[in-house]
């Protein structure tokens, strides 16, 4: 077995028994990225001379006997979003082709200190709005299970590099699904934690009460670790959440005894494919013999979260996507005859399609005369639907759902129709709306061997009963499967 | 609802080509149209009493980043200044 | 009344805080730097910078509130006020829509003499905005330079309550004599620390409201009365020419000493308020709103009523005191050693002090002057061991140097003669060398005492007490 196809746990250990040293590791990622990457496009900027620095680094400090953190050493890829101090941070959008942030986001001082090994930027819709990484400025990504289809999105590259074993685990960010349903989609785990959990201190803002840092592994343990390692209060996020956070890896059990799963009937209705249903309903069953307890639920209002969700998402996005004018970074037109002139241009031909569709849906349910019956509505349905969860959560633990209502599709296949798009959020999109966290965990294949996700959602800050859950269906049914590329 | 996507995208700080604005008004149309299904609440949203924010205590730090380092991104410096056309005043 | 119209003035201030850090990073809040050096990426906008609100600020808002008798919202949110322009580096300012921190207050003011209760609607926390630097050198560009953005702001709402320009200065002083009491604002008035957008509108008596045009650049309380009376005159002008007002923005050029039309009611712009999702709600604790409570100090316009009140003092001069934080603890210190007439102090501060400042332009705090050195000077007078003149040297030593007051007597020689025997025989020297001016008084020419007395003075060297002196050349000129 290769090094770059193991997990980051077991890597972790080889470290630290000396087995193997981290330049090893990052040259074998590498190699790989260089064998398969012209094929899945995962990246948007790759890091091979620093990430070799770090791992040299990181190898001198464990040769000195220097106590290291369990992910010191291991090669992680960095979703374009996420400000890193010296590297382009993209978007994956014209507009910040160029950016080189001068400082690095919360996760990223987190993940440094841990020691890891950053290889490189990972593609991505444009500024995070998308579901197929096709709105990417710079190209699409592909699905390491089938070239022909999308990784999802928006963190396409995050989901599709480790699926291609092209980085050994990840960091996505999840403002309607953007982490789960890529990690569904190509077949790895990934977690969108609690609203609050992680800091969003440099992550470039798409909708700000929605938007969580989470991580993508090939494993429930990498997940945990990551998630571990990146978690906490931040004072340069007034958002973030003031609590005591437990270690989710040394606490992983493999236990569902008792455990009362809840099945929302509203998620496994018209538009889910039968496939999909199949495989989510074999999972949950192989954890009912696992001990445990089942039952039905009703979510009565997710038919209206993915409408709330377009709402609130876009008002902030317009808001939030404002800044960037061609003053302080970015791109500038090239000629302009006036400040408005410039602003204008400037916005035109650095934003596509889809972020100016929706900076332009989020200007008019802002708009003079609209407020309350679009933004003020949907406010108060997130309300409701955070209620709706609040009472479920009385008598169940976890929710067991699709991640996606069908596996990858196509590339291209949806990209002029955006509802189509949208709907593919129809599953994930609460979870944000509520600011509770969910894992998606691969839970077999449909007919044209597409990977399937079982989506877990639990309450708030109940992170380590989710991955428990995961962890326990992993150990017996699921697992990852190596892409053929 | 008819939404009007000049107004919009002039309020957007956006140019639609007019061989877009169509495209654009139709889709913008569909997802309005998606949106208008929600239901009436009859209620009004309180403020979360219940999870304050942290403020910050007021102290200065000093030489955290250089004008260099803020200023190495953008399209045009002049004299340590951001350069911009000019503004009516 | 202006021209037989009624004028309503209402008036939105902005004064800047003076914290140390900026309201939503750790930036320095300083005025006068170096373009651009005092910005980090939350203030400059970075993609992924966020804001966190100082603690201080929310403090400062609470006590003005407090102040001007408001209601404190203590729980309350922040929200976004979106548009673009160069000088705004996020494209939305950080500003609290529905629910500001403080609401429903008042101040009392005074004009001419007469108390005027004005309504505050509210006071919100904000950021403040960079600053745009234009000349004709710039090749057609303007600069920006963002070392303002997020300085921490108030923004003190007022009730259109205002009837007349003179009405809105003494609004606008009274306003920035409480912040200079609470000592929240450094009151700058040439660094743009107190800035205000004046509504002004005009109507015949007896008639519905006028519309109102908004003016806004309005950086001094003079440059607000020129604004005022500049817009009253237009607005009046339009109407006695059969026109109408519009619901304008209108700028305010004080070098032309005219306003211009920015913006008209149909292009107004659509700010599009939206809760900030990067804050939660502020809670304060019920006990620190209480507490900021008892922190606020006597402010100017209780003080002037309390010194004419209890001191008889002149209006005019109670006030010109209480509103200067520095002279109204003089005075009040002064007062609190309950030894001498309130008038005894008021003349040296009104009189010497204030010249000396005037004319130096130096603050109270430049000078020797304290509550000690002056009581004691004026328990030299009222005792009589010095006459007012010598009181006066001693007073302009202890301006500049820290001497001890009863020294300088002796120093400068200023201790008066009230030796009755000493005066007497001065007395009797000189009844003896002016004879004629003793008949002269005789004879009914009753000045002739001034001359007496005046050459005892001369002959004393100034240092008879004159008072005494007075009395002792009557009683021996009634006894010849």
């Amino acid at each position: 077995m290769e090094l770059f196809e193991r997990n980051a746990y077991e890597l972790s250990d080889m470290l630290k028994n000396k087995e193997i040293s981290s330049v090893e590791l990052t040259k074998s990622v590498f190699e790989r990225i260089n064998s398969v990457e012209d094929k899945v496009n995962a990246y948007v900027t790759l890091n091979e001379e620093n990430a070799l620095k770090t791992a040299e680094q990181i190898d001198e400090k464990r040769a000195n006997g220097e106590s290291l953190s369990a992910l010191a050493g291991i090669p992680i890829g960095i979703k374009d979003n996420i400000s890193t101090k010296g590297l382009r941070t993209t978007c994956s959008s014209r507009m910040l082709e160029n950016y080189v942030p001068p400082f690095n986001a919360t996760v990223m001082n987190k993940l440094e200190d841990a020691g890891v090994v950053v290889t490189g930027k990972l593609n991505m819709d444009e500024f995070a709005m998308g579901s197929s990484t096709e709105t990417s400025y710079f190209k699409p990504t592909c699905n390491p299970h089938a070239l022909d289809r999308i990784p999802g999105g928006s963190s396409g590259g995050s989901a599709a590099a480790v699926a291609a074993c092209e980085a050994v685990v990840s960091l996505g960010s999840d403002t309607g699904g953007s982490i789960r349903q890529p990690a569904s989609y190509c077949g790895v785990v990934g977690l969108k934690p609690t609203y609050g959990a992680v800091s969003r201190f440099g992550l470039v803002a798409f909708a700000s009460s929605l938007d969580q840092i989470g991580p993508i592994g090939k494993c429930v343990k990498d997940v945990a670790m990551v998630q571990s390692a990146i978690n906490g209060r931040d004072n340069m996020d007034a958002t973030s959440a003031c609590r005591e956070y437990t270690d989710l890896s040394a606490n992983l059990k493999a236990d569902v005894k008792g455990l009362r799963i809840g099945l929302p009937k509203e998620y496994f209705g018209e538009g889910i494919d039968n496939e999909v249903k199949t495989s989510v309903l074999n999972a949950v069953k192989e954890l009912e013999k696992q001990g445990a307890v089942v039952k039905e639920i009703s979510l009565p209002s997710t038919d209206y979260a993915l409408s709330a969700y377009y709402i609130i998402s876009s008002a902030e996005a317009s808001s939030n996507l404002a800044r960037f004018d061609g003053v302080r970074y970015g791109y500038r037109t090239e000629n302009y005859d006036s400040l408005i002139d410039m602003y204008e241009k400037t916005r035109s031909e650095g934003f596509g399609d889809e972020v100016k569709r929706r900076i332009m849906l989020g200007t008019f349910v802002l708009s003079s005369g609209f407020y309350d019956a679009y933004y003020g509505k949907a406010k108060l349905l997130q309300r409701r639907i955070s209620e709706e969860f609040n009472s479920a959560f009385k008598d169940i633990d976890v929710i067991a759902a699709p991640t996606v209502p069908t596996t990858a599709f196509k590339i291209g296949e949806n990209i002029g129709d955006p509802l189509k798009m949208y709907a593919t959020d129809i599953c994930t999109v609460t979870v944000n709306i509520a600011g509770l966290p969910a894992v998606s965990v691969p839970c077999g294949n449909d007919s044209n061997k597409l990977p399937v996700g079982l989506q877990l959602i639990g309450n708030k800050f109940t992170e380590q009963a989710l991955l428990n859950t995961a962890y326990a269906y992993e150990k017996t049914a699921g697992g990852f499967i190596m892409p053929k590329l | 609802m008819n939404i009007d996507i000049k107004h919009i995208a002039k309020l957007s700080r956006l140019r639609i080509e007019d061989d877009k604005i169509q495209e654009f008004e139709t889709q913008m149309q569909n997802i309005v149209n998606m949106v208008e299904k929600l239901p009436d609440i009859e209620d009004e949203l309180v403020l979360d009493e219940d999870n304050p924010m942290i403020l910050r205590e007021d102290v200065a730090v000093t030489d955290k980043y250089t004008r260099q380092e803020l200023m190495s991104n953008a399209p045009q410096v002049k004299a340590g200044c951001l350069v911009v056309p000019k503004t009516v005043e | 009344m202006v021209r037989g119209y009624e004028v309503v003035i209402g008036l939105e201030t902005h004064a800047e805080l003076s914290t140390n850090s900026k309201i939503y990073c750790d930036c320095k809040n300083q005025f006068g730097l170096e373009v651009n050096s005092q910005v980090c990426p939350i203030c400059m906008g970075m993609p992924g910078a966020l804001p966190t609100l100082n603690e201080t600020v929310v403090d400062y808002a609470i006590k003005m509130g407090h102040a001007l008798n408001c209601n404190i919202n203590r729980v309350c949110k922040q929200d976004r006020k979106n548009y673009f322009y160069p000088d705004l580096p996020k494209a939305y300012q950080i500003s609290q829509a529905e629910v500001p921190l403080c609401e429903n207050g008042y101040v009392d003011i005074l004009v001419d003499g007469e108390e005027r209760r004005i309504g505050i609607t509210r006071i919100h926390i904000e950021e403040d905005a960079g600053k745009l630097l234009h000349s004709d050198k710039f090749d057609g560009c303007s600069l920006v330079d963002l070392n303002r953005c997020g300085v921490p702001l108030i923004e003190i709402v007022s009730e259109p309550d205002m009837r007349s320009s003179a009405e809105a200065k003494a609004y606008l002083e009274t306003l920035k004599s409480i912040l200079q009491y609470l000592d929240i604002c450094d009151c700058k008035m040439q660094e743009g620390s107190i800035r205000c957008d004046v509504n002004v509108s005009v109507h015949k008596p007896g008639e519905p409201m006028g519309t109102r045009s908004e003016m806004k650049n309005v950086n001094s309380f003079s440059a607000a009365v020129r604004g005022i009376d500049f817009e009253v005159n237009r607005q009046i002008d339009i109407l006695e020419n059969g026109g109408t007002i519009d619901q304008e923005t209108r700028r305010w050029d004080d070098v032309k000493g005219e306003s211009v039309s920015m913006r008209s009611k149909e292009d107004a712009q659509d700010y599009r308020y939206f809760p900030e999702p990067d804050l939660l709600t502020i809670v304060v604790d019920k006990d620190r709103v209480n507490n900021l409570k008892a922190e606020i100090p006597e402010l100017p316009n209780a003080k002037i009523l309390r010194y004419v009140k209890e001191y008889n003092l002149p209006q005019k001069e109670a006030t010109f005191i209480a509103e200067s934080v520095e002279l109204a603890k003089l005075f009040d210190d002064c007062l609190a050693k309950d030894k001498y007439p309130a008038k005894s102090y008021s003349v040296w501060l009104l009189g010497d002090l204030v010249k000396y400042l005037n004319e130096t332009g130096k603050n109270l705090s430049d000078t020797m002057i304290n509550a000690d050195n002056l009581t004691e000077l004026v328990g030299l007078i009222e005792n009589k061991t010095i006459s007012n003149a010598g009181g006066k040297k001693i007073f302009a030593v202890i301006l500049k140097e820290a001497k001890d007051v009863n020294k300088l007597v002796d120093e400068l020689g200023l201790a008066q003669v009230s030796d009755i025997g000493l005066l007497e025989k001065i007395a009797n020297e000189v009844l003896a060398a002016n004879e004629k001016s003793v008949n002269d008084f005789k004879n009914g020419k009753t000045n002739a005492l001034g001359f007496l007395v005046g050459q005892c003075m001369k002959a004393s060297k100034g240092k008879a007490n004159p008072g005494m002196m007075k009395e002792i050349i009557s009683k021996k000129l009634e006894e010849i």
